[in-house]
C-alpha cells in the first residue's frame, strides 16, 4: 500500500475578473504522506485558501494533476467529488460554520445526512466524539450558547464523524484566544498522533510549530 | 426517516418564524378566499336547486304586471288589474294542463285569542296545495264547495300556526282575518322560502272567492299557477297560455299586463349570475395565490442568500447539488402548504360562520379543499424552483474565503 495520500503536480488556478485574468496558483507541486501534519504559511492573498479548496475537492484546478489516494480527481464530476468529500475529507474553518438552529450533536451528525440514514449508533458516536473533546455537557446546546473554543471543537467533531483520511483546517485558531487556540491545537496534535493526516493553513508560527512540516506559499508558489 | 434526519434536513424552515408568517400571508389570504368563495358557490347551487325543487320544473306561473326575474327570484314589478278570475277558467281548456289555481295575494292582520300577527293571505282554489306539492301536517285541503261557496276557511302556514297556537292543535279553531272569522281546517308542513321569494311558512291560504269578495273586495287576481303533465310540455303550454290571454285581453304582446315565469327562467338567471361571480372570484383568488407564491419566492431567495454558508457547508460535507435542490424545493412547498393549511382553517371558520348567517345550506366543501390544496402544492413548487436552483449553484469555495 502506498504511503502517499495525495499528490499535486503543476496545479494552476486562474480567476477571471472582467477582462483581467489573475493567476493565483502558478504551478504547485506537493506530496503529502499518510499520517503527516503539514502547515502552510504565507502572506495574506498568497493563495493558501485557494489551494486548500482544491485539495479539499471544493474547487477544481484550472490545470495540473491531482492524485488523491492514487486516483486522478481533477476531472471527476461534481457528484463524485461530493461523495469523496463526504467519505474522505473533514473540514475545519476559521469561522466554525455551524448551523445556528441545530444543537452541537445535530451539527456533528450533519455529514451523515448525505451518506445515508442516521441511526442510534451514529448518535452514540457523535456523543462519544463530543465527550472526548470535552463537550459532554454541551451536546444539546446551540452554537450561540457556546464559546468560540467550544464551537471550534464541535466543528472538529463534525469533521471527524465520517472517519476521514484527511483533515483540512483553514486558520482554525484565527478567531480564538490563545487559551482556546492551544486547546484546539492540542486536539489536532493528538489526532495526528493517532494517525490522521492533517493540513493546516495558519498565520501563527506558534501554531505552525505543532506540524511536522511547514511550507510557505507566496504569490502562488511554494518558496520553501 | 428519523427525527434527527428530518430536523437536519428541514429545521431551517422554522428558524425565522415572523418572516415565515409574513411570507405565507398571501397564500393564507388566497387559499381562504378560494375556499370560502367556492364553498359559497356550491352552497348557492344547492340552495337554488332546493328552491327550484319546491317550485317544480313542471310549473308555470302567470303573474300580473311586468314581472321580472331579478337576482334569480321572480319579482312582481308593478301590480296591474289586467288578470281576471275568468282568465284562469279560460286556461283550463288547454288539455295538457294538469292543475291550475288562481292566486290573489294580499296582507292582513290575523288574530287568535288576543295574539295579532301580520302575514300574507293568499286566495287560492282546492288544486293549489296539490299543484305546489305542499303537504299538510294537520287537517285537510279545501273542498271544491268551499271554494265555490265563498266559505271562510283557512289553511295556516307552519310559522303562522306556531305563532298563534304554539304546540296546540289549530284545526277547528276560529281565527280573525281582518276582523272576519275564519275556521282553521289545516296546517302546512314547514317549507321555507321558495323560488318566488316568499316564505311559504309565513302565509295563510283561503279560498280565492272569499279573498276577492269578503276580504279584499277586488275584481282581479295577482296570478295563476299552472302545472303540466310533463316538464317537456312547458314551452308549448307557455305559448298557448300567452296566446289565449292576449286574445282575451285584446292587447298586443308589447302592452300585455301579465308575464309567464317558469322554473327554468329562474335557474338560467341564477346560474348565469353565479358563474360570472364565481369566475371573477376564482381569478381573484388565483391572483392572490400567485402573488402569495411570489412572496414565498422572494422570501426563499432572501433565505438562500442568508444561508449561503449553511449551503456551502452542506456541500462541503458531501451534499450533492441535487440534495440541495431538493431541500429547498421541499422547504418552499412546506412553507406554502403551511400557509395553505392556515388558509383552509380560516376559510372553514369563515364558512361555518357566514353560511348559516346568510341562511345558505351548509355544504362540505370537499372539492374546494382538494382544489386549494392542489393549487398550493403546485404554486409552492413553482415558487421554490428558482430559489432552489440558486441554492444548488452556490460555490462551496466561499467557505474558505471572505467569510
Ligand atoms: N473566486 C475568485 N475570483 C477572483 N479572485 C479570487 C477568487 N478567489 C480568490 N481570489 C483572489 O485570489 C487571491 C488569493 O486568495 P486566497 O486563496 O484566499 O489567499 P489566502 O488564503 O492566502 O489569503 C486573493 O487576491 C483573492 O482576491
Ligand atoms: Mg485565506
Amino acid at each position: 500500500m502506498s504511503k502517499i495520500l495525495l499528490q499535486l503536480r503543476e496545479i494552476k488556478k486562474t480567476f477571471q475578473s472582467g477582462k483581467v485574468i489573475y493567476e493565483i496558483l502558478k504551478g504547485i507541486n506537493l506530496e503529502v504522506e499518510k499520517g503527516e501534519f503539514l502547515a502552510i504559511m504565507g502572506p495574506s492573498g498568497g493563495g493558501k485558501s485557494t489551494l486548500l479548496n482544491i485539495i479539499g475537492l471544493l474547487d477544481r484546478p484550472t490545470s495540473g494533476s491531482y492524485l488523491f489516494e492514487n486516483r486522478e480527481v481533477s476531472t471527476l464530476s461534481t457528484n463524485e467529488l461530493a461523495k469523496l468529500r463526504n467519505e474522505k475529507i473533514g473540514f475545519v474553518f476559521q469561522a466554525f460554520h455551524l448551523i445556528p438552529w441545530a444543537t452541537a450533536q445535530e451539527n456533528v451528525l450533519l455529514p451523515l445526512l448525505y451518506r445515508g440514514k442516521i441511526d442510534q449508533e451514529d448518535i452514540y458516536r457523535a456523543q462519544g466524539l463530543l465527550d472526548r473533546l470535552g463537550l459532554k455537557n454541551h451536546i444539546n446546546l446551540k452554537p450561540a450558547e457556546l464559546s468560540g473554543g467550544q464551537q471550534q471543537r464541535v466543528a472538529i467533531a463534525r469533521a471527524l464523524i465520517n472517519n476521514p483520511s484527511l483533515l483540512l483546517a483553514d486558520e482554525p485558531t484565527g478567531n480564538l484566544d490563545s487559551q482556546s487556540s492551544r486547546e484546539v491545537m492540542d486536539i489536532l496534535t493528538e489526532l495526528n498522533k493517532e494517525g490522521l493526516t492533517i493540513i493546516i493553513v495558519t498565520h501563527d508560527s506558534e501554531v505552525a510549530k505543532r506540524a511536522n512540516r511547514i511550507k510557505i506559499l507566496k504569490d502562488g508558489l511554494f518558496i520553501e | 426517516m428519523t427525527l434527527i434526519t428530518l430536523k437536519l434536513s428541514f429545521g431551517g424552515i422554522f428558524y425565522k418564524k415572523l418572516r415565515l408568517f409574513l411570507s405565507v400571508l398571501g397564500i393564507i389570504i388566497g387559499v381562504s378566499a378560494l375556499l370560502v368563495m367556492n364553498t359559497f358557490g356550491e352552497s348557492a347551487k344547492v340552495k337554488t336547486m332546493q328552491e327550484i325543487e319546491t317550485f317544480g320544473p313542471e310549473i308555470l306561473m302567470v303573474v300580473s304586471g311586468q314581472a321580472r326575474v331579478r337576482a334569480g327570484r321572480a319579482i312582481q314589478a308593478e301590480q296591474t288589474t289586467a288578470l281576471k278570475l275568468e282568465d284562469a277558467q279560460a286556461l283550463r281548456k288547454i288539455s295538457a294542463i294538469q292543475l291550475i289555481s288562481p292566486l290573489y295575494t294580499g296582507s292582513s292582520i290575523v288574530r287568535y285569542l288576543g295574539k295579532n300577527i301580520s302575514t300574507v293571505v293568499q286566495g287560492v282554489n282546492e288544486e293549489y296545495i296539490k299543484l305546489r306539492k305542499f303537504s299538510l301536517i294537520e287537517g285537510r285541503n279545501f273542498l271544491k264547495d268551499e271554494v265555490t261557496g265563498f266559505k271562510k276557511v283557512a289553511i295556516l302556514g307552519y310559522k303562522v300556526k306556531r305563532e298563534l297556537f304554539g304546540e296546540e292543535k289549530a284545526e277547528g279553531q276560529h281565527i280573525l282575518i281582518n276582523k272576519l272569522p275564519f275556521t282553521v281546517i289545516g296546517v302546512l308542513e314547514p317549507i321555507g322560502v321558495d323560488a318566488s321569494n316568499q316564505d311559504q311558512d309565513d302565509q295563510v291560504l283561503i279560498p280565492i272567492t272569499t279573498a276577492m269578495s269578503a276580504l279584499f273586495n277586488v275584481d282581479y287576481i295577482s296570478g295563476i299557477f299552472i302545472s303540466v303533465y310533463k316538464p317537456e310540455l312547458v314551452p308549448l303550454i307557455e305559448k298557448q297560455v300567452d296566446e289565449i290571454l292576449l286574445k282575451r285581453h285584446r292587447v298586443s304582446p308589447k302592452e300585455k299586463g301579465f308575464n309567464i315565469i317558469k322554473a327554468e327562467d329562474i335557474l338560467k338567471f341564477r346560474t348565469e349570475a353565479s358563474s360570472l361571480f364565481s369566475s371573477l372570484v376564482q381569478s381573484i383568488s388565483i391572483l392572490c395565490l400567485i402573488v402569495g407564491s411570489l412572496g414565498v419566492t422572494a422570501i426563499m431567495l432572501l433565505s438562500v442568500n442568508e444561508r449561503r454558508r449553511e449551503i456551502g457547508l452542506r456541500l462541503a460535507c458531501g451534499a450533492s447539488r441535487r440534495a440541495i435542490l431538493k431541500q429547498f424545493l421541499i422547504e418552499s412547498m412546506v412553507i406554502s402548504l403551511w400557509g395553505g393549511f392556515i388558509g383552509l382553517f380560516i376559510g372553514l371558520l369563515g364558512i361555518l360562520v357566514f353560511l348559516p348567517l346568510l341562511k345558505y345550506p351548509l355544504v362540505l366543501p370537499w372539492k374546494p379543499i382538494i382544489v386549494s390544496t392542489g393549487l398550493t402544492i403546485f404554486f409552492g413548487l413553482l415558487s421554490g424552483i428558482y430559489p432552489a436552483y440558486k441554492a444548488s449553484k452556490i460555490d462551496p469555495a466561499i467557505l474558505l474565503k471572505g467569510l
